[in-house]
């Protein structure tokens, strides 16, 4: 079979270093946070996920993000879907402007980033609050604050997520 | 070359551009996935049997996730030095030894109270078994109050048994999972737990504030006999909790004019979030096994015996035949028939002990 002349449109992503990513941040959300570190804590799943889809699109969609977040739902103990949604929700806004995004410079990137991850928090709040869930007041949405800081950390260690030049 | 041109016409788009369905018919499809899936979990109970499977799927991640903590703590303990482990033993000493006259009384007591049950043919009072659990790690959603303890189904656990620590009531477990189970705190929103006062007896109430970790008592009137400092007790009306654990000290109450009803603020007794240490005590027995084997048990899961008052709050009654002839739901309403049967008593059977 011939195979369509890769490219370098895109980066080239084995399914398993996808995987291993997101187990890795599987379990940093499965470390023993407590008090303050809680409400600090980033969604490194989402973060991970938003990281594959503008890199690997073909690899990492919305379906993938979806049956995370269920995970994520047995992990925090919540009522089942309520992350799947969020994440499905927060990916479509990232999967429509995908092709833009990848031409973005990194500060427009990160305002993006914090954008999505807002988006998920406010889908997550809205679910809760029809279960009856007292809200947090702003301290809420902390996590969207840490997250990006994360993007940031990660951007300056090397991951990018920019389409790679042409001159390979 | 010319190979090339026709490889073209045969090549299909790109990876860049080929990616199946529109983002917005999975968008569609996965969102109501998500909502039937919300709906059924949170008004069906088809979903709890398969969230307990996938638990043990996701305990091996947990072990991994919990090792770096545990490696911690181990080499802190390791390294503890002579002298702190010296004084902690002798300070354990004394508070045993304080505790053991009291617990000798009760010991005593209990056996003649059952006894004068017994004469006055009232329905003995619950027993109660209780297991020792750790706190694996807090809850993860920002939103509830919830711990996580590694005692779970396999070890007898049962949704709905009280959660105590050495100083009183911290909550309730709500879900249980094979190796661990959920606990509610007494502060989250959603619990209540019904409490009487234990100057005078009044029964209530107490629902979990949820934000600042107290717990409120509302619908009381206005002119209530309830002053600061008042001690809540559990009533042990409800058949889940024992009778009689300290669960709040109330600490402040407002009157408004324009409100019938008194605004009371209590704050709990137990260690809500400082503890690892938890006691879990269920009243009705556990579901297919003989007694001596949870006793057993229990003595091998009390290795570390950091929490020291927990005997004081754990009145082990032991195990009389009256109780293993009477059938479940006899034990769970006993308070009714021991008030019917003996009219001429103050309303409130346990008034003598």
């Amino acid at each position: 079979m011939l195979l369509a002349p890769q490219t370098n449109l895109m980066h080239k992503t084995k399914l398993q270093t996808i995987y291993l990513s997101l187990l890795v941040a599987f379990i940093c959300l499965l470390l023993p946070w407590s008090g303050f570190a809680l409400k600090l804590r980033p969604d490194f799943v989402l973060l991970v996920i938003i990281f594959w889809i503008l890199r690997a699109p073909n690899r990492c969609n919305i379906g993938t993000a979806w049956f995370i977040g269920l995970w994520v739902d047995l992990a925090t103990g919540g009522v089942f879907g309520q992350h799947a949604l969020a994440y499905t929700v927060t990916t479509f806004v990232a999967v429509i402007y995908q092709r833009r995004l990848v031409l973005f410079s990194n500060s427009q990137q990160l305002v993006y980033v914090l954008l999505l991850l807002i988006i998920s928090q406010l889908t997550l709040l809205t679910v809760k609050t029809f279960e009856g869930n007292e809200s947090l007041g702003w301290a809420y949405f902390l996590p969207s604050i840490t997250g990006v800081i994360l993007w940031q950390i990660a951007v300056a260690l090397g991951l990018n997520t920019s389409r790679p030049s042409r001159s390979k | 070359m010319a190979g090339y041109h026709q490889n073209l016409d045969q090549q299909q788009a790109p990876a860049f551009f080929a990616r199946g369905p529109s983002p917005l018919a999975r968008l569609a499809f996965f969102s109501a996935l998500s909502l039937a899936l919300m709906a059924t979990d949170s008004r069906l109970q088809y979903l709890s049997s398969l969230r307990e499977q996938l638990m043990i799927v996701l305990q091996p991640l947990q072990l991994i996730a919990n090792a770096p903590s545990m490696l911690y703590e181990s080499t802190n303990e390791y390294f503890s030095t002579h002298h702190r482990l010296l004084s902690e033993n002798q300070l354990l000493r004394k508070q045993a030894l304080a505790q053991a006259i009291p617990l000798q009384k009760m010991k005593a007591l209990e056996l003649e109270n059952s006894n004068l049950r017994q004469l006055l043919d009232a329905n003995q009072s619950l027993e109660e078994f209780s297991q020792l659990g750790e706190i694996l790690h807090v809850g993860r959603d920002p939103f509830t109050k919830k711990i996580i303890v590694n005692r779970g189904s396999v070890h007898h656990v049962m949704d709905g048994a009280a959660v105590v620590d050495a100083k009183g009531v911290i909550g309730q477990v709500t879900r249980t999972y094979p190796v661990s189970s959920e606990v509610t705190l007494i502060t989250d929103k959603s619990l209540t737990i019904p409490i009487q006062i234990e100057r005078n007896g009044l029964r209530a109430i107490a629902f979990g504030h949820g934000r600042d970790n107290t717990l409120d008592l509302p619908f009381l009137p206005a002119n209530v006999d309830i002053k600061p400092g008042d001690k809540l007790i559990t009533s042990g009306i409800d058949g889940i909790y024992p009778k009689g654990l300290a669960v709040a000290t109330v600490t402040d109450i407002q009157t408004t004019q324009d409100s019938p009803f008194a605004r009371i603020v209590c704050v709990p007794t137990g260690g809500i979030e400082n503890h690892k240490q938890v006691l879990l005590v269920s009243i009705s027995p556990p579901r297919s096994t003989t007694r001596p084997s949870i006793s057993s048990k229990q003595s091998t899961s009390s290795q570390q015996p950091v929490n020291t008052g927990a005997n004081n709050a754990k009145p082990k009654a032991t195990s009389s035949g009256v109780m293993n002839e009477s059938n479940q739901l006899k034990k769970i309403t006993n308070e009714v028939p021991a008030a019917t049967v003996a009219p001429s008593t103050p309303n409130k059977p346990h008034a003598q002990d």
